[in-house]
């Protein structure tokens, strides 16, 4: 079982890792930008 | 139909603002009659149906599931449309969901009073409302994966992966505790023994809180407090990194519940160890909306809405701190099964969820029907009662718990407990008094907040919103 808990937390480390590199490296600062901006420009409003 | 079409759907948005009010006012009113029966026990007139034991599953159920989802479908749907820039997925269905969401708490309420009740916390609901949950769950996934999947911009914005974790992992867990082999149509018996039970029930109760309580709120937080402070989220990165890491520690954790009982050892620990992991996260998404904060601080002194995010931020940072600490066993000895516990779930339960769910409603109900708030005195009087009614609760339950929790662990010279669990109830009563009041000042602000509500809609329609036109560079392809 230890053995077991130690492979998955090394997997899901990884997996951080991996979430980290890629958005310092793959996600251009564009597309963060938009994407966090989304939420002050998402209606237009009718009268 | 086709021009219909083109607006984004608020009016279930705003049935589920007022159904999540009721439910607010009505069991936060059974939580004061049950603080009000640990001070004057007889006041259950010797009738079964007001006895604790049947309401305080009441009391937790009605805000879980009545004003808790409430909220949650409603913020959802508010904003998965809005940052898919799309109106929602099957209306229809979603109208639906509502009535039935509302139907389900409102049976079950009256199940839990007649006592069905499968004796799992936040679980109690007999085995036909558990299969009720799962359908009507299930057609809030479909309208809300729905949405997603006909969006028009690439992104999928960070409020819209917290909503997502909550609906799949809320589905998962409930269905894996509630496996049981129904008896009759009020009883049924768990598919798990003994220490499994406990497990999964924990594994179950401890997501609950993490994936609804905390993460489906975390939802709320990323999308309404840029909103309402006019900034995007201080870092985009950090939010993301932190859904991650969220998602990954807290699913661990849950066997902190069950420190010092007949599960095996290492179980325990791993569940310690994973709560402490769960700070970094937790404070990560603090730090994220108070700095998000940073340079609007003006607004806080006009605007009661953001008044009540910011608080929930700093309810969420203690509660989130408090939270691991007790998972430590040395600590959890003084602390488990005492009232620190209760003002524990209270400080995550009015500070946080509570707090930034009046805060979105007092920015969204003005919004829906596109007017102003009716009364932004009253709004303000509401941020001070919840805030002394909050304080005043979890100060004196902490008081209370580790009163309790030193006197039942103090031993005389022969090796015998010092104190009798009668003389130490006894000791409680100043807290338990104090509790009450906290209470009562808290439900006045609730239904102040629902009279504003009424005023600022009262015979006013939904306002009609359009989404924005498309970034031609984010765009989905159509």
């Amino acid at each position: 079982m230890t053995t077991f808990i130690f492979i998955g937390d090394m997997l899901v480390m990884l997996f951080m890792i991996l979430v980290v590199i890629w958005m310092s490296y793959f996600e251009s600062k564009e597309r963060i930008d938009y994407t966090a901006h989304i939420p002050l420009e998402d209606e237009q409003t009718d009268g | 139909m086709a021009t219909e079409q083109q607006y984004y759907y608020d009016d279930v948005v705003k049935r589920l603002v007022q159904f999540s009010v009721i439910w607010a006012v009505v069991a936060m009113a059974v939580g004061v009659y049950l603080a009000a029966e640990l001070v004057w026990p007889t006041i259950d007139f010797g009738q079964p149906w007001l006895s604790f034991g049947r309401l305080r599953p009441l009391h937790t159920n009605g805000i879980i599931f009545g004003f808790g989802v409430s909220a949650l479908m409603a913020t959802g749907f508010y904003s998965v449309q809005r940052t898919c820039h799309v109106p929602l997925f099957a209306p229809r269905l979603a109208w639906f969901l509502c009535y039935g969401w509302q139907l389900l708490v409102f049976l079950g309420g009256i199940s839990l009073l007649a006592g069905w009740n499968t004796s799992k916390e936040y679980a109690e609901l007999e085995w036909p409302f558990d299969i009720a949950i799962t359908v009507l769950w299930v057609c809030f996934a479909i309208v809300f994966f729905g949405t997603i999947a006909i969006r028009k911009i690439k992104p999928i914005y960070i409020s819209n992966w917290f909503y997502g974790a909550l609906i799949i992992v809320v589905a998962i867990v409930h269905i894996v505790n509630n496996l049981a082999i129904p008896v009759t149509f009020s009883k049924s018996y768990s598919l798990y023994a003994g220490a499994q039970d406990a497990i999964v029930q924990w594994w179950y109760g401890h997501n609950a809180v993490g994936f609804l309580l905390t993460g489906g709120f975390l939802g709320m937080m990323y999308y309404f407090l840029p909103k309402q402070a006019g900034k995007p989220i201080w870092s985009y990165k950090l939010s993301v990194v932190a859904f991650w890491a969220f998602t990954y520690s807290y699913i661990w954790a849950g066997p902190h519940h069950l420190h010092y009982n007949a599960i095996p050892e290492w179980v325990q620990s791993l569940g310690m160890v994973m709560s402490l992991v769960l700070l970094a996260p937790s404070w990560a998404t603090m730090v994220n909306g108070i700095m998000t904060v940073s340079g609007a601080w003006e607004k806080l002194r006009t605007d009661p809405a953001l008044k009540f995010i910011v608080l929930s931020l700093a309810f969420y940072g203690l509660a989130t701190f408090e939270g691991p600490m007790m998972a430590i066993r040395s600590v959890n000895v003084v602390s488990h099964f005492t009232d620190w516990t209760i003002g524990h779930v209270h400080s995550g339960a009015l500070g946080w969820n509570a707090m930034i769910t009046y805060g979105t409603f007092y920015f969204l109900v003005p919004r829906l029907v596109g007017t102003e708030l009716y009364s932004v005195k009253l709004a303000n009087m509401h941020f001070w009662l919840a805030l002394a009614g909050t304080m005043l609760y979890i100060v004196s339950m902490w008081a209370a718990g580790v009163s309790q929790g030193l006197l039942w662990l103090s031993l005389d010279s022969t090796g015998e407990l010092s104190y009798s669990f009668r003389d130490i109830m006894a000791s409680m009563a100043p807290y338990y008094g104090l509790r009450f009041i906290a209470g009562l000042i808290f439900l006045a602000g609730t239904l102040l907040m629902a009279y504003n509500f009424y005023m600022t809609t009262r015979s006013r329609e939904t306002v009609k919103v359009k989404p924005p036109a498309v970034d031609p560079a984010f765009g989905v392809a159509s």
